[in-house]
């Protein structure tokens, strides 16, 4: 008999308590896999969408908490394309808007100017790109238009206005495939930003990390006071709506890791008291305390392992399977990293280790002669 | 337990006193005994007489109050690894078994090996044996619940003999039995220590099975009242 076996007897001795810790362990480490997953999918694929058109900076008004709807004026971006080594600004002005009645809430809507790169990189999968006269032309992501069931042709109502739908595009970035883009005086008329974009991207004729600082330099020394160059996972990173995300998910992750510790802790306890006469035997048969702790503590690591194991299970089928829900298929990215997958079992393992540790020490510090009186 | 007192007895207690936290039970009063390795001792005396006091503190599952007990000439309270000492040099076998619920007779006598040197396969081979020394290779792979007391209380002895101890302490050992149980059982230690050579100290109640013993050791009120070797049938099987 190897030590496993008697270990997994033990675990398999209380099968309900013991099916019901794992459950406990399961919902902790699938809340930590399925929310820190997310919030790191946020935030990796919003630097995606920088990463991938070589942006090297990015420009936004200083000192907003909230970047994304940043305001700068538009006229700007000439100056910093006349700096040296810039080798192509792309202004854009980026919204968020609801579809209430089509039951979306929060889709992104980028205001872009012809010729803008972004729309190199998009490709057009129905109908065609947008062109200087489609003032109440719109392009719809391809998650967007499926979840809408809308398609080239049909007309939008975006802020009581009616757009047409000139063309579905699809890029490798999640948030844009739910999103739509539309000409960028349109959007700023839509919402009452005439002239002003959100920020401007910044593409650089070197990348290297001393080219990139000495222009962000420069940049800032346009204006102080009002503008911020930024790299662009710097900015990404220190984006409010990311840095809220994570807070949340972790928030939320501490309180499940909580309670899922606790139940551990209470099961081993339970296990530990009901055991306590097996133990002194064990005692007696010369099992050091230091065999004993490890039998706890295997039983305790086994269940949570497991737990974890079935609760990131659940947690990728979770964020699959909401990634392809209307309501919020454009902002959750399906596929959780394995460093995230990594972390949970990591949180599994400890659990275990931290709920069974008091139990562990209780039993090893039992007399023999007590313990085996004990009824 | 070391090899340099060779001459010295398995067990000797010197002015052994146990007196319980509360301090009002003076379990066990300077007692004194030597026990010789290959003796097979039974122990009686009435309820509270300290007999089991004196056998946990024998075994090294507790600590006498004052007093010293030295094994092969060593004070108890000087050796560092007291659960090496009960995992490799000594077996209980207790009045109610005590057998893992959740653990197969085979899977039983394996439970004290965790602490010995063999890997998985030689335990199992073993506890093979062991079973058979005992009486029960067709029982192996039934749970403690499926057995007979008596078949239980086997399995435990054959537990207690798993690290091939010098040295077996019995607590009662036939206490839960029937008399045709608690007969196979006794045939089985006398049979242990006749052929194994095996030191035997035993704790009953039961004059007829004490007077098997090869010495009889009587206490009451925590002292030894009498000590004396039991006599032998006329014609031995030895």
């Amino acid at each position: 008999m190897h030590f496993y076996t008697f270990v997994l007897r033990n675990i398999f001795r209380r099968k309900v308590r013991s099916g019901l810790t794992l459950v406990g362990v399961a919902v902790a480490v699938g809340a930590v896999v399925a929310l820190v997953g997310i919030s790191d999918g946020f935030e990796s694929s919003f630097l995606q969408l920088y990463q991938e058109r070589n942006v090297d900076l990015l420009v936004s008004r200083k000192g907003l908490m909230d970047r994304l709807t940043s305001g700068l004026d538009e006229r700007v971006g000439e100056k910093i394309g006349g700096l040296p080594h810039v080798k192509a600004v792309g202004a854009g002005l980026i919204d968020m808007v609801s579809l209430e009645k089509l039951g979306v809430i929060g889709v992104m809507v980028q205001g872009l100017p012809i010729g803008h790169f972004v729309f190199e990189q998009m490709k057009i999968i129905e109908g065609r790109n947008l062109t200087a006269a489609d003032q109440k032309g719109v392009l719809v992501g391809k998650i967007l238009a499926h979840n809408l069931h809308k398609t080239v042709g049909d007309t939008l109502s975006i802020v009581d206005e009616d757009f047409t739908i000139v063309g579905v595009y699809g890029t490798s970035i999640v948030y844009e495939n739910g999103g739509m883009v539309m000409l960028l005086g349109t959007l700023q008329r839509l919402m009452g930003r005439e002239h002003q974009v959100s920020g401007f991207a910044v593409v650089l004729d070197q990348h290297d990390p001393k080219t990139v600082d000495q222009v962000r330099q420069t940049i800032n020394a346009l204006d102080p006071v009002r503008i911020e160059a930024m790299p662009a996972a710097d900015f990404v990173e220190s984006t409010s709506q990311i840095q809220a995300a994570h807070a949340m998910a972790w928030m939320t992750s501490a309180v499940a890791l909580v309670i899922g510790t606790v139940s551990m802790l209470n099961t081993m306890v339970m296990s530990v008291f009901e055991r306590t006469r097996e133990i002194g035997i064990l005692r007696a048969m010369g099992w050091r305390r230091s065999l004993i702790v490890r039998m706890i503590l295997l039983e305790s690591v086994i269940l949570s392992v497991a737990g974890g194991a079935v609760g990131t299970l659940a947690a990728l089928s979770l964020t699959r399977f909401l990634s392809s829900q209307a309501s919020v298929a454009g902002l959750i990215s399906g596929h959780i990293s394995a460093g995230v997958v990594g972390e949970g079992f990591v949180i599994a393992l400890l659990v275990g280790l931290i709920g069974a540790a008091y139990p562990a020490y209780r039993g090893a510090q039992l007399l023999p002669t007590e313990a085996i009186r004990h009824e | 337990m070391n090899n340099n007192h060779a001459d010295a007895p398995l067990l000797r207690t010197e002015r052994l006193n146990k007196l319980y936290p509360d301090g009002q039970v003076h379990a066990l009063v300077d007692v004194n005994l030597a026990i010789c390795r290959g003796e097979y001792v039974a122990i009686m005396g009435p309820s509270g007489s300290g007999k089991s006091t004196l056998l946990n503190i024998l075994g090294a599952l507790d600590a006498p109050t004052s007093g010293e007990v030295y094994v092969e000439g060593q004070p108890m309270s000087t050796i560092r690894d007291l659960d090496r000492l009960r995992a490799m040099k000594i077996g209980f076998v207790f009045q109610s078994f005590y057998l893992l619920p959740v653990l197969t007779a085979l899977e039983n006598v394996q439970v004290p090996m965790f602490e010995g040197p063999l890997p998985a396969h030689e335990r199992e081979e073993k506890a093979v044996k062991l079973l058979e020394l005992v009486g029960l290779p067709h029982r192996a792979h039934h749970l403690p619940e499926q057995l007979s007391v008596g078949e239980r209380q086997r399995v435990a002895i054959a537990r207690a003999l798993a690290n091939d101890p010098i040295l077996l302490l019995a607590d009662e050992p036939t206490g839960n039995l029937d008399t045709v149980s608690a007969d196979g059982i006794f045939e089985l230690f006398a049979r242990l220590h006749r052929e194994r050579g095996m030191t035997v100290i035993l704790i009953t109640h039961d004059p007829e099975l004490g007077q098997r013993a090869k010495r009889l050791v009587r206490m009451q009120d925590g002292q030894v009242k009498s000590d004396h070797p039991v006599p032998q049938p006329a014609a031995p099987a030895e």
